[in-house]
């Protein structure tokens, strides 16, 4: 629905750079992109060929649209829409990742066990996150459901700012904020039970 | 915090914690209202979870930073991108060279 949204928008759009100009603004506005775009891809499928595939399909979208981009505004934002938005109507469906869960129905779940999961994450350490490292963080990111692994990454790792993040995935500021609130308190969850295994194997 | 200010001694209970995790992680994220920058200025120091709170989201924070190493884009994908651009333009320049010839036959 969201990538019907998202076409007519962009077909909507007069043309009115050259073509001498798209590839000019191409090179100078997408380009430098690039690798962020592809960790992007990479954190959301997992998989080199998927990233790669998605990556490339984002970038002709982008060439193919172009139009409807405005030179001089947020080229990074305007590519990670088209590429979430490439990943959820393409990728997703075919994706490897074995869970699919709604978004509405996660945070419903969330919802009713805000307490609960509270007093459970009380117990990480900042020491224990401070001795992690990076393939454990990682793989504590990569174990969240792919919703709320997105929002830690465009905000933590890619760090746009709410306000961009509620453009690049068509929600209300009030829903990133609470998303991405969930999305901490799930990663605290693993990082708590990976802080759990590391002080198990300091014992042994 | 929203709910904890005034006292001297630094709270060890917070009563609306969930709400004063979402201001103190858009602090964190730059993203917080003048207001909420406000309020959390005046009363981090006086509720222990939040002071927790904030530690802990800003340690997990610097370590999805710079830990989590960034994947950068095989060059093999960006001569194969710039490949595809290219025959796109080639295609687009063909079109317009088909359009004129057929102008110029019928004109
Ligand atoms: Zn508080």
């Amino acid at each position: 629905m969201e990538f019907e949204e998202e076409e007519e928008e962009l077909i909507e759009s007069k043309p009115k750079y050259s073509e001498a100009e798209k590839y000019r603004i191409f090179d100078k506005e997408f380009m430098p992109h690039v690798d962020s775009m592809y960790n992007f891809a990479f954190r959301l499928t997992n998989d080199e060929d998927d990233a790669n595939d998605l990556m490339q399909d984002t970038f002709m979208k982008a060439f193919r649209f172009i139009n409807s981009f405005q030179e001089g505004t947020n080229s990074k934002a305007w590519l990670f829409r088209i590429l979430k938005n490439s990943f959820i109507n393409d990728y997703r469906k075919k994706s490897k990742e074995p869970s699919k869960v709604d978004y509405q129905e996660v945070e419903t779940v969330y919802n009713s066990t805000e307490d609960a999961e509270y007093e459970s994450t009380t117990d990480l350490r900042i020491e224990a996150v401070q001795d992690m490292i990076g393939d454990e963080v990682a793989m504590a990111l990569n174990g969240l459901p792919v919703d709320f692994r997105t929002v830690i990454i465009l905000c933590d790792i890619e760090g746009f700012t709410y306000e961009e993040m509620a453009k690049i995935l068509d929600i209300p500021i009030g829903t990133v904020r609470s998303r991405l609130h969930r999305a901490r308190n799930l990663l605290k969850e693993k990082l708590r039970s990976y802080a759990k295994s590391m002080g198990y194997k300091e014992l042994r | 915090m929203a709910q904890c200010s005034g006292n001297e001694l630094m709270k060890e209970e917070c009563e609306n914690h969930e709400k004063c995790m979402k201001m103190i992680q858009a602090v964190l994220d730059g993203s917080a209202t003048p207001d909420e920058i406000e309020h959390f200025k005046n009363n981090i120091e006086v509720c222990k979870p939040c002071v927790d709170g904030y530690e802990l989201e800003k340690s997990i924070k610097e370590s999805l930073k710079t830990k989590v190493s960034k994947v950068c884009c095989p060059q093999k994908t960006i001569e194969q991108l710039k490949v595809k651009i290219g025959i796109g333009l080639l295609l687009i320049l063909g079109l317009v060279i088909k359009i004129k010839v057929i102008q110029e036959i019928f004109i």
